[in-house]
């Protein structure tokens, strides 16, 4: 066995791998940052006081619900299934970090945790997710979610101009889940 | 002391069969056609590759009756992913010595 024969076997194993990893990947990715976003959207809001936060209250969970079920059925006909579990772990872990964020900074009164806390602590778990799945698109998304919060912190916009940023951002990202899985769709 | 090749696995250290365990690794249970349109190898072939894997403990495989037809799931199993990332390990030790070598 020669060095060439070794680096085509890891060549090889590395393409079956990251072939798999992107069919298997996407659909899961897409609900994390429905669920996280939603719950962002709904921090950054007054929660149960605003006709628009409980819009996304139910259309966040509805949406996350909606890309399960079409990821699943979708996996199952191309042939490869993902466990969820460790999505749906990060998801909750994430849900409940940056709702725990908002409500800490309400409680203390500590105006910049409780607007900027959860944004920062959902792109920082997209960052983390960016790696693990090595996907430039949520990595993207990550570095957007941070701009917007720094713009929000540098240009001190108003409560509904930092909304119409977080919803832009949220609106933007469900068209790029969208057709990332209708172009997943096409090539499987 | 012993050269790093004689640790590889010669049940895994073949080209499929490595392909295999690799996209096995990455997902919970691929089905028999989706290997071999990843792997681009016959049904044949695949099959064989799939007995040894099997036999030797790499993989589980199960047979259902899903929408009116037949589907073939295969599952890694512990000592599957055990046995890939060791071989994994052993080849790029050898690369990295074969580097060693020659600078």
């Amino acid at each position: 066995m020669n060095a060439d024969e070794v680096r085509e076997s890891l060549a090889y194993a590395q393409y079956a791998r990251n072939r798999a990893r992107q069919d298997v990947g996407r659909p899961w990715i897409a609900l994390l940052l429905l669920a996280s976003l939603s719950a962002v959207s709904l921090s950054l809001t007054d929660a149960a006081t605003s006709l628009t936060s409980l819009l996304w209250a139910f259309a966040g969970p509805l949406g996350a619900g909606a890309i399960a079920i079409y990821a699943y059925r979708r996996n199952r006909s191309s042939g490869i299934e993902s466990s969820p579990l460790a999505y749906v772990a990060i998801t909750l872990g994430l849900l409940t970090l940056a709702y725990t964020a908002g409500k800490i900074g309400a409680v203390f009164q500590v105006a910049a945790v409780a607007r900027f806390g959860p944004a920062f602590i959902v792109a920082a778990g997209y960052l983390a997710v960016a790696w693990i799945e090595r996907s430039w698109i949520v990595a993207a998304i990550a570095a957007a979610l941070l701009a917007v919060a720094v713009a929000i912190i540098g240009f001190d916009l108003t409560s509904p101009q930092s909304k119409a940023l977080v919803f832009g951002l949220y609106g933007i990202t469900l068209l790029a889940v969208g057709l990332g899985l209708r172009v997943g769709r096409k090539l499987l | 002391m012993t050269h790093p090749s004689s640790t590889l696995d010669d049940t895994i250290h073949q080209r499929v069969r490595l392909g295999i365990l690799a996209v096995l690794s990455e997902s919970r249970r691929a089905d028999f056609g989706y290997l071999q349109e990843v792997l681009e190898v016959t049904a044949g072939n695949l099959s064989q590759h799939l007995t040894i894997l099997e036999e030797a403990g790499h993989i589980q495989i199960a047979k259902a009756f899903e929408d009116k037809r037949s589907r073939t799931w295969i599952t890694i199993t512990r000592r599957g992913r055990a046995a890939l990332a060791s071989e994994v390990a052993t080849m790029r030790t050898l690369l990295d010595g074969i580097s060693a070598q020659r600078t």
